[in-house]
Order: C-alpha cells, then sequence, then structure tokens
C-alpha cells in the first residue's frame, strides 16, 4: 500500500514536469524540468529494483547530459519571443490527438493481460542482492559484443562533435599543457642578486 | 499492489506527451532536443518495468545502451544544433524555410 | 542465461572494420595536413580488405555467437559485400566532389567507414539489442556527414531536421521493441519467433508493438506518410552525402526489415502484410506522382527513391522466400542506380555549380555525348524499360507480388511506374533535344569517368543478363 502511495507520488510529479517540459517559454526552465522528470523516473526505478540504472540516470543523464544541455543554451544568445508563435495555432488537434492515443495506449496496456493474474507478481531479492554486480557480470560475459559497439557509438560521438564544432581562430588564448609540464624552474625564475639599501 | 500496469500505463503517457511535444514545438529545436529525451525515458520506463516483473535482466541491460546511446544522441544534436546556430542566428524553424516541407 | 565464449572468426569483417576505422583516424591525425590522399586510400584498401573477408567466410550454415546477439548468414554476407561495394563507389565520387570545393577532411572518411561499420552490425543482429546499437552507429555518422559542411546552412538545417526525425523514428522503434521484449520475455529474434508459433492465438500487445516497429521502419525508410524528411535531406545535403544516404543505408534497412518482419515476427505475418500493403501503395503513389512537379534532380530523385521503396516493399508482402529474394535483388539493383544516378550529378558539377537542378542537364548531348549516353542508361534503368536492369527488378517483385494472388496491387503498381516513366524520360529529353544555355565545364578527372561508366555499364550489362543475381539473392535467403 506504502509503495502505491510513493508510486503515485512520483508518477504525478513525472508527468507534471514533462508535461511543463514541452509546454514552458523559456528552455532554461524546460531543461530544469527536465532535470524533476530524471528524478522523479530515477525515484520510480527504485521502486522497480533498478538501482543501478537510477543512479546512473541521476549521475550520467543529470549531472552530464543535463548540463550540456544548459550549456548551449546560455551559449547561443537565443531570442525567445518568436519561438513561440504559433504554438497555440497546433495546441488543440495535438492534445486532442496526445489525449486520444493515450487512451487507446492505456485501454490496450491496462488490460489484464499484463495484470497480476497473468504476469505473476515480481520475486523479492533479498537484502544483500546487488543489481550492480549481477549486471556488471552480464555486461561483460554475455553482452559484451554490444558493449564493444556502444564504445564504437561513443567514440563517434566524439568525432562528430568535435568535427562540427571546432573552430581555428587565430589568435585564440589556450593553454598547451605539454609545455606547462615541460617547463623547468630556470624558464619562470629568476634570482636576482641586489645589494640591500642603506637607509639613509 | 503495484502491478505492470501501472507502470506501462505511465511510460505511455510519456511517450505521447514527448511526441506531442515535438509536434507542438516546431519552431524551437532545443525543446524538440528534450522532447526526445523524454521520448527515451518512457521506452526506458516500459523496459524497467517488463524486466522487473519477468525477473530478467535483459531488459535492464537494454536500459543502460539506450542511457548510453541517447548520450551520444544528445551531443550530435547539439554540435548540429551549434552548427546551424553559427550559420542562421536562430534555431527557429520557421525561419529555417529555404526548402519547402 | 549461461556464458559461452563467442567463436570470433564470423565477427571478423566487423573487427577489421572497426579497428581500421580507427586506424583512418590516427593517420588523419598525423598525416592528414600534409598526405591528404592517405586517408582516402586507406578507408579504400579496407573496404577492398573488408568485402574479401565477407566474401572468404561466407556462411555455408547461419551461424549465431556472441551469446545470441550476432548471426552470420547468407542474406547477410550477401548485403554486406554490396553496401562495401557501394561505398566504395561513394568515396570514389567523395574525393572528387571534395577536392573540386575544397571541403577534403579526413573526418569524412572515418564517419563513413563507421557508417558502413553499423549497416553491417544492423544486418547480422541476432537480437533487438544489436539491431537497435547498429541503427543508431550508423545513423549518427549519416547525420554528421550531413552537417560536416559547416559552412553551408543548408546542409545544417537538413541535418537538424534528418536528426529530429530520426529520433522519433528510432523513438518509436524501441517503444514497439520493449512491448515485443515485454510480451516475450527475451530480445533474440529467434527466441520471440518461437514464442509466437507456440502462443496459439495471438497477443494484441504483440500487434500494438509491430505498429510501433512497422511505423519506425518507415520512417528510416522513407516510405509514405512518413516520407516528408526525404526530399528536404536529399536537398540540402552535399550531394557526396545524399549518394550515400540514398544507396547503402536502404540496403541495410531492407536486412533490418527482413531482420525484425521475417526473423523475428513471422507469427504475425498477415498483420505486417496489411501495413505494408498500405505503406507500399501509398509510397508509390506519392513517390511517381509529386516526383512530377519537381525542377531540382536532387529532389526529383528523393520521390522517386520513396517510389522506389514502395516497390521494394512489394516482394516482401508477396510473404514467400521467392518474394524476399525479389525484394533484395531490388533493393541491390536500386542501390547501384541510385549510385549512378547521383554520381551522374556529382561528376557534372564543378567548384560553386551543383548541376543539380534540371535545366543543367539540358543539352548535354551536346557536350559530352558518352555521359548523356551514360545518363540515358541509367534513367531508363530507374523507370523500368526492358533491357535494363530496372525492368527485371520491377518485372521480379511483381510476378511474386501476382503468385501470391495480390493481382490488384500488382496493377497498381504497373499503373503507377507507368506514371513514373513521364519524368524520367522528362531528363532523356532534356538531354538529347534541348538546347543547353551556356556550356558549363566539365572537371572531372579520367578516374571518375571510369567509375562513372563501369557503374553505369554494370548496370547494363545486369540487364543482359540478371539471372545471376537473381540466383544469388535465392540462395542467399536459402
Amino acid at each position: 500500500m506504502a509503495e502505491l502511495v510513493v508510486f503515485y507520488c512520483f508518477a504525478a510529479i513525472l508527468v507534471f514536469a514533462a508535461f511543463r517540459v514541452i509546454t514552458v517559454r523559456n528552455p532554461v526552465h524546460a531543461a530544469l524540468f527536465l532535470v524533476l522528470a530524471f528524478f522523479s523516473s530515477a525515484c520510480v526505478w527504485i521502486l522497480l529494483e533498478a538501482e543501478f540504472l537510477a543512479i546512473v540516470l541521476v549521475l550520467v543523464y543529470v549531472g552530464a547530459v543535463m548540463v550540456l544541455f544548459l550549456f548551449v543554451v546560455m551559449m547561443l544568445d537565443i531570442n525567445l519571443a518568436p519561438l513561440r508563435e504559433g504554438f497555440t495555432r497546433y495546441l488543440g488537434l495535438g492534445a486532442a490527438v496526445a489525449v486520444l492515443i493515450v487512451a487507446q495506449l492505456l485501454l490496450v496496456l491496462g488490460s489484464d493481460r499484463f495484470g497480476l493474474e497473468r504476469v505473476g507478481a515480481p520475486v523479492r531479492r533479498a537484502a544483500d542482492y546487488s543489481n550492480t554486480e549481477e549486471l556488471g557480470v552480464l555486461l561483460y560475459t554475455v553482452y559484451a559484443y554490444p558493449f564493444e559497439i556502444a564504445a564504437v557509438v561513443l567514440l563517434v560521438a566524439i568525432i562528430a562533435a568535435i568535427s562540427l564544432t571546432m573552430r581555428r581562430r587565430p589568435g585564440i588564448k589556450a593553454q598547451n599543457p605539454a609545455e606547462q609540464v615541460a617547463v623547468r624552474r630556470s624558464d619562470r625564475v629568476r634570482l636576482v642578486k641586489m645589494r640591500s639599501e642603506s637607509r639613509r | 499492489m503495484l502491478s505492470l500496469p501501472h507502470f506501462l500505463g505511465l511510460g505511455a503517457i510519456l511517450f505521447c506527451l514527448s511526441v506531442a511535444g515535438i509536434f507542438l514545438n516546431r519552431k524551437n529545436v532545443i525543446i524538440l532536443l528534450m522532447a526526445i529525451e523524454l521520448l527515451l525515458l518512457s521506452v526506458n520506463m516500459n523496459f524497467i518495468a517488463f524486466s522487473h516483473f519477468h525477473g530478467d535482466l535483459a531488459g535492464q541491460i537494454f536500459v543502460f545502451f539506450i542511457l548510453t546511446v541517447a548520450a551520444a544522441e544528445a551531443a550530435i544534436g547539439l554540435a548540429i544544433l551549434v552548427v546551424l546556430f553559427r550559420s542562421r542566428q536562430t534555431i527557429n524553424v520557421d525561419d529555417l524555410n529555404t526548402m519547402k516541407g | 542465461m549461461p556464458f559461452v565464449t563467442p567463436e570470433f572468426l564470423p565477427a571478423l569483417p566487423e573487427i577489421l572494420l572497426a579497428v581500421m576505422a580507427c586506424l583512418v583516424l590516427l593517420v588523419d591525425l598525423y598525416f592528414g595536413r600534409r598526405h591528404p590522399s592517405w586517408v582516402f586510400l586507406l578507408a579504400q584498401a579496407s573496404l577492398v580488405l573488408c568485402a574479401l573477408l565477407c566474401i572468404a567466410l561466407y556462411p555455408e550454415e547461419p551461424t549465431t555467437t556472441f551469446n545470441g546477439t550476432f548471426r552470420s548468414d547468407g542474406m547477410s554476407a550477401v548485403l554486406k559485400v554490396f553496401m562495401i561495394l557501394v561505398t566504395y563507389f561513394v568515396l570514389f565520387y567523395s574525393k572528387f566532389y571534395l577536392d573540386v570545393r575544397d571541403l577534403f577532411k579526413g573526418e569524412y572518411f572515418v564517419l563513413s567507414l563507421f557508417a558502413v561499420l553499423g549497416m553491417m552490425i544492423l544486418v547480422s543482429a541476432a537480437s533487438l539489442l544489436t539491431l537497435y546499437l547498429g541503427l543508431e552507429l550508423m545513423a549518427l555518422c549519416l547525420y554528421a556527414l550531413v552537417a560536416l559542411n559547416r559552412e553551408s546552412s543548408m546542409a545544417s538545417e537538413a541535418a537538424m531536421k534528418y536528426f529530429v526525425l530520426g529520433a522519433l523514428a528510432s523513438g518509436t522503434l524501441l517503444y514497439g521493441m520493449s512491448l515485443l521484449y515485454g510480451v516475450t520475455g527475451s530480445l533474440e529474434l529467434d527466441r520471440i519467433r518461437e514464442y509466437q508459433s507456440v502462443g496459439g492465438e495471438i497477443d494484441i500487445i504483440l500487434v500494438l508493438g509491430l505498429v510501433f516497429i512497422v511505423v519506425g521502419v518507415a520512417f528510416k525508410l522513407g516510405a509514405a506518410p512518413f516520407h516528408m524528411w526525404v526530399p528536404d535531406v536529399y536537398e540540402g545535403a552535399p550531394t557526396s552525402v545524399t549518394l550515400f544516404v540514398g544507396t547503402a543505408p536502404k540496403i541495410a534497412a531492407f536486412g533490418m526489415l527482413m531482420r525484425l518482419l521475417v526473423d523475428g515476427l513471422a507469427g504475425v505475418q498477415g498483420d505486417w502484410i496489411e501495413m505494408l500493403t498500405i505503406l507500399s501503395v501509398l509510397s508509390m503513389a506519392v513517390g511517381n506522382i509529386i516526383a512530377i512537379a519537381q525542377t531540382n534532380l536532387k529532389r526529383m530523385l528523393a520521390y522517386s527513391t520513396i517510389a522506389h521503396v514502395g516497390f521494394l516493399l512489394l516482394g516482401i508482402i508477396a510473404g514467400t522466400r521467392a518474394g524476399y529474394a525479389a525484394s533484395m535483388f531490388y533493393v541491390i539493383v536500386y542501390a547501384l542506380m541510385g549510385l549512378g544516378a547521383f554520381g551522374m550529378i556529382i561528376v557534372l558539377g564543378s567548384k560553386g555549380f551543383e548541376s543539380d537542378r534540371l535545366d543543367d542537364f539540358r543539352g548535354l548531348n551536346e557536350r559530352s555525348p558518352w555521359l548523356a549516353f551514360l545518363v540515358l542508361v541509367l534513367m531508363l534503368s530507374m523507370a523500368g524499360v526492358p533491357p535494363f536492369v530496372g525492368f527485371w527488378a520491377k518485372w521480379s517483385v511483381l510476378r511474386e507480388v501476382v503468385a501470391a494472388d495480390q493481382v490488384w496491387l500488382a496493377t497498381v503498381a504497373v499503373v503507377l511506374a507507368v506514371i513514373g516513366l513521364f519524368y524520367y524520360l522528362r531528363v532523356v529529353r532534356l538531354v538529347y533535344f534541348e538546347e543547353g544555355q551556356e556550356a558549363a565545364p566539365l572537371v572531372c578527372g579520367t578516374d571518375v569517368k571510369v567509375m562513372i561508366s563501369t557503374n553505369a555499364l554494370a548496370i547494363l550489362a545486369l540487364g543482359v543478363y540478371p539471372s545471376a543475381l537473381l540466383a544469388l539473392c535465392v540462395t542467399a535467403l536459402g
């Protein structure tokens, strides 16, 4: 029963946040609502005993991807006013279609096909069960091939993002770590011997 | 008692909200990208729910990979957005009308 | 699931290509400035090596390894070889295109190689997971390639459209996959199929999942009514990238369709045949009719692609082994013809001049009778006029549709193909019977001319002797 209350609480926050993401005016607010949505779905995932993924969602998604989003939003200095025009034009039709699809999906998915009688209640794990360990074992054995492909996908993302956005501008001020490491004392400090001045 | 339809319903609502978001925010590319993230979140919700109720970890493994790919996708999407902004000084899709849909 | 140490041998082409792509990246880093052609030559060499390896490792029996995530069979081997062949030509044309416009970048070739790797993973996927990863690897490379020319705002706009609709498509596909997983409790395509053969009555959730999957695949294939991105991306992207997007990924998409529907969802064949029929008729109608109104050749060819996708689906709709083989034949032939047609736009272009308007083809016969003849071959083949291979492709899918008792569908297809004849013949008329306004100089070298001639003559040769390739497709599908 307590689980049900917790679920509805986080589900309500999640749906509200998701709704605000697509309706707010300001992209920064949208990004922050998306962070809220990720947080509350991480909580729902904890209810589903997917602890590792819940933590990863917060660390990687909120920590890295959403920060990237915010960074780009602020870097681009977007003029907000014209972005909202025409929103209401599609609002009625869009909302109607969305509600219709939700109703249909709920009707099909909510049928007793997936009820507890057909699927059965999940097995409760013992307290010392480690979700992370189980996933790790699977990931590096059975799913080693997909794991390697994922590595290639990340490499492609790096190559693409760098070659799309990096510009070589003249006169840019940047550090050269190699030079910084190779620096010697004699390059930086010059000892000057001076005679102390005598007080007049 | 919590059952599968609870989570599937939540996933379905998120899915429709994000698809609606993609169609409503056709002018604002950055919110489009966020709606895509929501879309993947709804799929992840489904996979984790099924994985839990089937007692099978394959669904969670799939989510792990979706998260990885989604991060890569966000990076490339934002890179394209930056390129677009630099060449146009706008991300308003309506100004992007050199080509007719 | 117990862990079995995988056999690496069947996946050797993928492993080789991944290693070579990284090597090309390194060569570009250290020698790219001084010797840009090294990057190109190394990329081409790795493609050739990879194709030879695919042929050498042609599997007698379908093998599944990596714990049910990788499958190597006749279909995957044949599709891989043709994808690599097509990419080899694409990179050759691309080099010329990029050199002339001073756009040469090592990343272009690295990303192309990774895209091919993604396609190879996609066509030999045995589980939903590898299928998704292969698809995304391919798609991410293609998004980046479209945007790679940063000076062109049209290209970045096209990339953005491609990206958003592509991501929406993957999301839809994933939602369908999640439902399949929910019903069957497995990600492996074989297990999913076994579940349906045991089940007896058809599960409504399975059909719901199927709907999402078909919509996702239709987006990726560019079948109407999910085709709106195709003309914009084809027009906006640099022509060399259009060439790539329009050819090799189509072969990969066919492989994906076969894996998902035939390998994975054979139990609900009746349902997906109905859905594909709608997609096919709409695609043929939209493609052939709207293409007539186009003045830009890239846009016209984009609509022609949509129409060809409609035809390609016909063989799968027939629902028999012979039908699938006909579709496979169709997609390979289409990739070769598309290669020639977009390649011709590249060959005729020069710096600051794209040669992608129909008017640019006016009076080509006076400028270069040989190239004009090649255009004639390509256009007639695409239209499906008898001695050329395009005719045999259309004929083989139509024969299978008729054999499956869908005569009405074959009739519709023939009528729409005849309508389509009009716009292909218009290009031929412009080339042969119209005066050119000014003679734009042809800057292409002999090597590019040799390539395009090989390309078009291969179409001619295949038209005279199509049975070898068709027999190859039949044996590959076993």
